[in-house]
């Protein structure tokens, strides 16, 4: 039985760990990994809790989140994949169209 | 059912009005304009109609000579307003003599008007709006309603002054004629103002409205408000002084001259001019509680006679001739009013409303000849297509209907014996003097309208002889293209050329039934009721013929008319452009200063033009100053601080992915710093 501080360390510290690659990676792919991350570090959170508190409605929203998560990256990706067919790239910092 | 045309009266201003929406609403059919006349005239003459079998019900209404309707308009707090009809005998005689003068302009309007292709539509539908509201405004049971009539009035002939608006000086007299009256029509309004603050609260005691006639007709309401009372007078003498043209307002009234005649016509013979005599005369009761109020009607009025007559002594203009006789005329019966107002005031044992029935004689009279004289004017204008009776003459010959017919206007406007004018005018005269007894500033404005009555028969021989007798004085060529005018012109002149000589005889005449005891009792008004006024035709004749003022008043009105003879009939060839006034006004530089004082209209225009354009040019360059500086300063401060602030803010919105995520996170533990963590260390919580 590990406690429950453990989990949130853990989940805290993947959050942290997506949030910097989503501030500092210049790559769209990497972008939506690291938000994979972030979102996974959520799920953790989730099943966490559900288990301390002997809910299951935490475990069946990580599922959600899961399924979400996939058609998330899809969609995303498949924008990626349209985009670099037009600008030809993906660099996050090349793409500033919608501005001022 | 006996009251029947009595109960439908109200259809007498609709149906004009009805005639102008159907004109309105037919406008764009192709025949519109060759219609239109003929639904203007239709619709006129069945109000006309109506009105003259509502005079003869009048005479079988229950109280003999009164009817009214009212319905309640609308409600303010206890007080309420009304609209509805009111009919009395001074009614009557209005609706007869717009009527009759209406229908016979717009008959003559379909000749008058026939070369003006499409805008015959928008003209009959005008005129009828006109004739509407003036039967409105005749026909209206109480001051609110008048007043809007009066304003409707006003509208009206702004309209039709400026029917020619792509001519500059037509447009700019119809602006002239609605500024100035809309002074007179402020002065009005105050006047209500006035009356309804001092009448609001008996008024609601009664169920009344203290607009209406019937709560101020009644006398015993009137008492102990005499000082109001000659404020409430002296501001609506004000509004008549506007819509009349009386001095220091007649400005307007000569510049009227630039719409088509048969407006001119109908202004100064039926509606809007009258009004104004019309308004003293349905406010008579109210007038006469103020001896100060009928005194200064009385002398603006004989004053604007007098010098309105000497200006026209100096036209060239046959319309400006005129309109400067027609605010002269309209001054005598201000005179006639006040002076017998004056005498009522003064005299509690008075038997006869002499001032009164005569300046209301005086005004049926006045229009039948004044428009038989306008229209006289318009038939020799269409011909001699020229208003410049320098360039006229000899029109005798080929104008053989106009020139009679117009010269029976002369000598009745003249004062010739026995035709219409002769008897009004002299009334007049006489009522004028009779309040002399009381005050002598009378017996001067007697012999002030003694004096105009001579110049009025001068200069209408003047401009009669100048028109139609001598040689042509216009072009040669146009010479071949004068004619007499076509019938659907002369039949109006030639009724009205009767009703000019004859319309006096009324005053002598008894009908049965309408109004017994002669003319004199039938204008009874509320504050005489029970005067002694039965007078017979030999009464009247024996009672005119041996004053000697009478005869004073015919030597005045022979001796101009001689005088006009002596100047402007002999030898009148080449040389009359220059001889024709040498004889008067340009023997001496004095005189000459004088014709140039007189012809310039006393300068009195200019010194408006001067005065209200330094007036207007400082009050309107502060306007603009505080517009363009102030006003606009705020508008297009706030726009151009946004605009700048927006500039700077713009710049945040980079389109990079990475600026906005730092922004998020970044506010993010802002948000943590603010709401857990400083609240943990400081204990503080915002």
């Amino acid at each position: 039985m590990i406690d429950l501080s453990y989990w949130i360390a853990l989940s805290g510290l993947l959050f942290l760990v997506g949030a910097y690659g989503v501030l500092t990676r210049h790559n769209a792919i990497m972008v939506l990994m690291s938000i994979e991350l972030m979102l996974n570090a959520a799920n953790i959170n989730f099943v966490a809790f559900s288990h301390h508190n002997n809910n299951l409605d935490g475990q069946i929203f990580a599922l959600f989140i899961i399924a979400l998560a996939a058609a998330e990256v899809a969609v995303g990706l498949a924008i990626l994949l349209a985009v670099y067919q037009r600008r030809g790239t993906i660099q996050l910092d090349l793409l500033k169209l919608l501005r001022w | 059912m006996s009251n029947l045309f009595l109960d439908s009266s109200w259809l007498i201003p609709l149906l004009p009005i009805l005639s102008f929406i159907v004109i309105i609403l037919t406008s764009r059919l192709k025949q519109s304009p060759d219609i239109a006349g003929y639904i203007a005239a239709g619709f006129v003459g069945a109000a006309f109609l109506l009105s003259m079998l509502v005079i003869v019900q009048l005479g079988e209404a229950e109280d003999g000579n009164k009817y009214t309707s009212d319905r309640t308009w609308f409600k303010v707090g206890d007080n309420e307003f009304t609209y509805g009809i009111y009919i009395d005998h001074l009614t009557a005689l209005m609706l007869v003599v717009v009527g009759l003068v209406s229908l016979l302009v717009v008959i003559y309007s379909l000749g008058y008007m026939a070369h003006e292709g499409r805008r015959r539509t928008r003209y009959f539908a005008e005129i009828s709006l006109f004739v509407g509201v003036m039967l409105g405004l005749v026909l209206a049971s109480n001051f609110l309603l008048l007043f809007i009539f009066w304003e409707l009035v006003g509208v009206c002939s702004y309209l039709l002054i400026g029917f020619w608006y792509e001519k500059p000086s037509a447009a700019s007299a119809a602006k002239k004629a609605f500024i100035v009256t809309r002074a007179g029509d402020i002065s009005f309004l105050i006047g209500l103002i006035i009356l309804w603050n001092t009448f609001n609260e008996a008024a609601a005691a009664q169920d009344l409205s203290a607009f209406s006639f019937q709560f101020l007709f009644n006398p015993a309401n009137l008492a102990g408000h005499s000082s109001e009372l000659t404020w409430i007078t002296l501001f609506m003498f004000g509004g008549a002084v506007g819509k009349s043209a009386q001095f220091p307002l007649h400005v307007w009234l000569p510049d009227a001259m630039e719409g088509p005649t048969t407006v001119s016509a109908l202004i100064h013979a039926a509606t809007m001019v009258k009004a104004g005599v019309y308004l003293v005369a349905r406010a008579y009761p109210l007038f006469v509680e103020s001896p100060d109020t009928m005194m200064v009607v009385a002398v603006i009025g004989g004053f604007t006679a007098f010098l309105a007559a000497a200006m026209a002594l100096v036209m060239y203009d046959i319309k400006r001739v005129l309109a400067y006789s027609t605010i002269s005329q309209l001054g005598y019966m201000f005179l006639a009013l006040g002076a017998g107002g004056y005498l009522i005031s003064q005299d509690p044992d008075l038997e006869e409303a002499k001032g009164y029935t005569a300046g209301m004689f005086h005004l049926m009279n006045h229009a039948f000849f004044k428009a038989l004289l306008f229209l006289g004017a318009g038939s020799v204008i269409h011909s001699a297509a020229t208003q410049d009776m320098r360039e006229m003459g000899g029109l005798r010959k080929v104008m053989p209907v106009t020139s009679l017919t117009m010269g029976l206007g002369v000598l009745s406007i003249a004062g010739f014996p026995f035709f219409s004018g002769f008897w009004s005018k002299d009334e007049l005269l006489a009522a004028v003097f009779d309040s002399g007894a009381h005050d002598p500033v009378f017996y001067f404005l007697w012999l002030l309208g003694l004096v105009t009555a001579m110049m009025t028969a001068f200069y209408m021989a003047r401009l009669w002889f100048m028109t139609f007798s001598g040689s042509w004085r216009g072009d040669e060529e146009h010479k071949d293209h004068l004619h007499e005018s076509p019938k659907v012109m002369t039949v109006p002149l030639m009724v009205l050329g009767v009703l000019a000589a004859l319309s006096g005889l009324i005053a002598l005449i008894d009908f049965p039934g309408i109004n017994d005891g002669g003319f004199s009792s039938y204008l009874n008004h509320p504050q005489t009721e029970g005067m002694v006024h039965g007078h017979d035709f030999g009464y009247v004749l024996e009672h005119t013929f041996t004053s000697g003022l009478t005869y004073l008043s015919i030597a005045a009105g022979l001796g101009g008319l001689a005088l006009g003879y002596l100047f402007y009939n002999r030898g009148i060839d080449e040389e009359l452009p220059t001889r024709m006034d040498a004889g008067i006004f340009t023997a001496t530089t004095g005189r000459a200063a004088l014709h140039k004082f007189l012809s310039n209209r006393l300068y009195m225009s200019d010194m408006y033009n001067k005065f209200g354009m330094l007036i207007f040019t400082k009050v309107a360059a502060g306007c603009d100053w505080c517009d363009r500086n102030i006003i606009d300063g705020i508008v297009n401060g706030m726009a151009r601080g946004f605009s700048l602030s927006s500039q700077r803010l713009r710049r945040l919105q980079t389109g990079l992915v990475n600026h906005y995520t730092t922004l998020i996170v970044g506010g993010l533990f802002l948000m943590l710093l603010l709401f857990r963590i400083f609240p943990e260390i400081w204990g503080w919580n915002p």
